[in-house]
């Protein structure tokens, strides 16, 4: 057996703005849970969503995939996504191989 | 499936039920557990089951026991009932009856036990202890002042005297029996009473006169333990399980004057009991394959001889026609006659009778007694009426397997050398496991439906073989997910452009249909574009602006490499950088990030121009190979990678390949969770030829195909 995805998602609020904090690993199967919890707070329609990626260890390109969609779909909607980036070196590296550091709105751009 | 199935039957569970690992802590543990021993779930996990719920005065000689156990693979305690005393949370103690059985899955022990509260059983032993004092007295006294005492038991009692003829016997024993009265009963045999039965002990050995606890007390044995029997009368084909508990009655000296037996009916317990066993067990068994013929298999050897004699499960084809898939019969030889009766029943069966009413209307059918007309009316000729009596059928059971109205197969349940008939609790078992194997089969065709289609389709992501580069060897890797119903999202192509090749490694995001339309459409498009685009970066900027075209998300990472006369041009969208590493064995990533495909507005990328010196070999990867996990949850990572190839830097294209397979398979043990595909080309030295004749793509174990074969592949030097 495969060892299940460490992975863990906290729900809070910061200056009235939803806050989803994501630790561990986001991966094909982890995201899917994240997406349910993004889309159920979303349901509310908030003006603002954090995506706090602090405490990410890894992430694959099924959840840069999630980041990506979730980005167009705040432009188009017109409501505001701010992520923060992770401290570790093993969920920076795809945001940097694939340029996403540069094109998502990191809340601190120097992500690296 | 299997765990959720098991532990919500166990939960529901009549007996206390709990599951102990190798190490002796509990893994599962039932309400009635939490009930008994005053021991909450969540509390009880984890926990040595010693501390639990054993006695210290216990503690050790059941540590010895696992000890033993786990070394020799044997335990006296294993699959009996033994009597225990028990440990209740507050401190006071319990008599129980425990089963114990072993379990071994994935090369790890475990023990399950189902436990029962016998304080009740163990009172009224006491009092019958008390009474039998009394009914010695009573005995050399008056007749009728015992008679009074015993003849109104709900249990039946009994007693022998040395010659083991019935001196007396309660009305329940009567009844039990099937005498009217105690005059035909005095004057019968004893061996022609047991003659009237099949006897057969928990395990299903047959018993004889002299396991009989009263017998063996007459023999001088001391201290017989109560006896568990199953009994079917020869004629009625009824079945009883009773437990046989005899104590000695003493004259003066103390020797065995007579034997008192009293039998209790455990018959609701016991098929309770089984049922229980049997349907977890079942539940386990069909969740644990999706091989579902493999799996049915299992299901009737599951069902014999515990419930029945002979199992058959036919399914029904596409056309309707009838497939025999599984026959598990009591005594192995005997299958061959199932064999040869199968061949005078038509696939084609008559819808207005036995098995092929079931499969047409979707409704059970018991046969409680087979008669000698029901046979000839069956039998198509002589040789069959005979093959039909030889197999002795005494009573039969069919039940379909369904999902809502659409009917599977049909289970066949056959009672035959066990003499006993079938029974409304048996039609009930029955169908509750149809039930189940009709899930199992729906769902493993399902999977095997959708592995077929993944394969097809994956090999049709790849190119069949790689063509030959001028002055390079060539090499690519496949290794496909350990999820075979899921196509990847990896790819690689290589093709020639002009005077020039075209090398492209990528990973489009996603699985299934998605990805692969999505690996087609980028292939295609890089291909076209070739046509008229020379530049790496322009070509990637093609496909970003293809995908950015399409309605849903769609994303790609990508390296795209040319080879020409001058040397190569490289650029990455969104992938992990190629490395060379040189005939050295050093390793150095090549090129620079660029942007994702297709996922963001503003973005460009840039050809970035390499050589690639003789002996030099360039290695391009998916993350698939970095992103691996070992058992403990560590990636490969890119360190990792880069060591394996360093290691390698003086092999050929398609030895590197396997180098790196083996490598990441060692890692992994073999299995992989995700897929993983890379490109390897090693630059020959001028007037070098090619090392390798072999083949050329090295796929996974476990994969689409195996290894090209060293035919359809030759390479050629400039």
């Amino acid at each position: 057996m495969v060892r299940p995805s460490r992975f863990e998602i906290g729900e809070g609020m910061r200056d009235g703005v939803p806050v989803l904090s994501v630790a561990g690993e986001l991966d094909l199967n982890t995201a899917v849970e994240l997406d349910r919890h993004v889309q159920d707070t979303l349901a509310a329609a908030p003006a603002a969503l954090t995506l706090d990626l602090s405490e990410l260890m890894f992430m694959d390109s099924s959840g840069l995939r999630l980041l990506i969609e979730l980005h167009r779909r705040s432009c188009a909607e017109g409501w505001t996504l701010v992520l923060i980036p992770s401290m570790h070196e093993p969920a920076q590296a795809i945001l940097r191989l694939t340029g996403a550091d540069a094109a998502l709105p990191f809340e601190d751009p120097q992500v690296s | 499936m299997a765990e959720n199935l098991t532990e919500l039957i166990l939960d529901r569970a009549h007996n206390a039920s709990v599951l102990m690992n190798a190490q002796g802590c509990v893994t599962y543990w039932n309400p009635r557990a939490e009930r008994m021993f005053g021991i909450a779930r969540e509390q009880a996990l984890g926990r040595p089951v010693a501390e639990l719920i054993i006695p210290e005065r216990f503690r050790e000689a059941h540590r010895e026991g696992l000890e033993r156990f786990l070394e020799t693979g044997e335990g006296p305690v294993i699959d009996r009932r033994i009597e225990l005393v028990g440990l209740r949370a507050d401190g006071s103690e319990l008599p129980i009856e425990i089963t114990i059985s072993a379990l071994r899955e994935r090369e790890e022990w475990s023990f399950h036990a189902f436990i029962q509260d016998i304080s009740e059983r163990v009172r009224s032993e006491r009092e019958r202890e008390r009474l039998v004092a009394e009914l010695s007295l009573a005995l050399r006294g008056s007749e009728r002042r015992f008679d009074a005492i015993v003849g109104s038991l709900s249990d039946a009692v009994t007693i022998r005297d040395r010659e083991h003829r019935f001196l007396y016997a309660n009305r329940a024993a009567l009844n039990h029996l099937g005498f009217e009265s105690w005059e035909l009963l005095r004057d019968t045999a004893p061996a022609a009473i047991m003659e009237d039965y099949l006897v057969q002990g928990e395990d299903g050995q047959e018993i004889a006169m002299d396991d009989i606890p009263s017998v063996r007390l007459l023999r001088g044995e001391q201290a017989v333990e109560p006896l568990l029997i199953r009994t079917v009368h020869r004629e009625t084909g009824a079945q009883r399980w009773q437990l046989l508990k005899a104590a000695p009655l003493l004259d003066e000296q103390g020797e065995v004057e007579a034997t008192i037996t009293i039998i209790e009916d455990v018959t609701q317990e016991r098929r309770s009991e089984l049922r229980s066993a049997f349907l977890a067990q079942a539940g386990a068994v069909l969740a644990s394959s999706l091989d579902y013929e493999q799996t049915l298999r299992n299901v009737a050897e599951l069902a014999v001889p515990e419930i029945v004699d002979w199992c058959a499960v036919d399914l029904l084809g596409e056309e309707g026609e009838r497939q025999t898939v599984a026959v598990a019969h009591v005594d192995p030889e005997r299958i061959a006659l199932a064999e040869e009766l199968r061949r005078y029943t038509p696939d084609r069966l008559d819808p207005e009778q036995g098995l092929g009413r079931v499969l047409g209307t979707g409704e059970p059918e018991i046969y409680p007694e087979i008669t000698e007309e029901m046979l000839v009316q069956a039998a198509v000729d002589e040789r069959q009426l005979q093959l039909l009596r030889t197999v002795g059928l005494r009573s039969v059971l069919i039940v379909p397997m369904r999902i809502g109205e659409r009917i599977l197969g049909a289970m066949t349940l056959v009672s035959a050398e066990s003499g006993r008939t079938l029974d409304r609790f048996d039609l009930e078992l029955a169908e509750q496991t149809a039930a189940r194997a009709a899930v199992a089969i729906e769902n493993a065709r399902l999977y095997s439906e959708r592995s077929l289609i993944a394969r097809t389709l994956a090999q049709s992501l790849l190119p069949e073989e790689l063509p030959e580069i001028p002055g390079y060897e060539i090499s690519s890797v496949y290794l496909p997910a350990r999820e075979t119903s899921m196509v990847g999202g990896d790819f690689y192509d290589v093709w020639p452009v002009a005077d020039s090749w075209i090398v492209i490694v990528g990973d489009v995001t996603g699985k299934g249909i998605q990805a692969a339309a999505l690996t087609s459409l980028v292939r295609h498009t890089m291909r076209s574009a070739s046509e008229f685009q020379s530049s790496p970066a322009a070509l990637l900027a093609f496909v970003d602006a293809t995908l950015k075209r399409r309605p849903a998300l769609s994303v790609c990472t990508a390296i795209c490499l040319r080879l020409d006369r001058e040397g190569a041009t490289l650029a990455i969208g969104g992938h992990p950088l190629p490395v060379r590493i040189g005939a050295d064995g050093e390793v150095r990533e090549l090129g620079e990030h660029g942007p994702l495909l297709g996922a963001f507005a503003d973005v460009c990328w840039r050809d970035y121009p390499l050589r690639l010196p003789a002996g030099g070999t360039l290695v391009a990867y998916t993350d698939g190979f970095t992103d691996a996990r070992d058992e403990h949850g560590v990636r490969f990572g890119v360190q990792r990678l880069h060591e394996t190839l360093a290691g390698l830097g003086s092999r050929s294209a398609v030895e590197m390949s396997e180098g790196l397979i083996g490598r990441l398979n060692e890692f992994q043990t073999g299995v992989h969770a995700d897929d993983a595909a890379a490109i390897v080309l090693r630059r020959l030295a001028p007037g070098e030829r090619p090392r390798d004749r072999r083949a050329r793509t090295s796929r996974g174990t476990d994969t689409i195909a195996g290894p090209r074969s060293a035919s359809d592949t030759t390479i050629t030097r400039v």
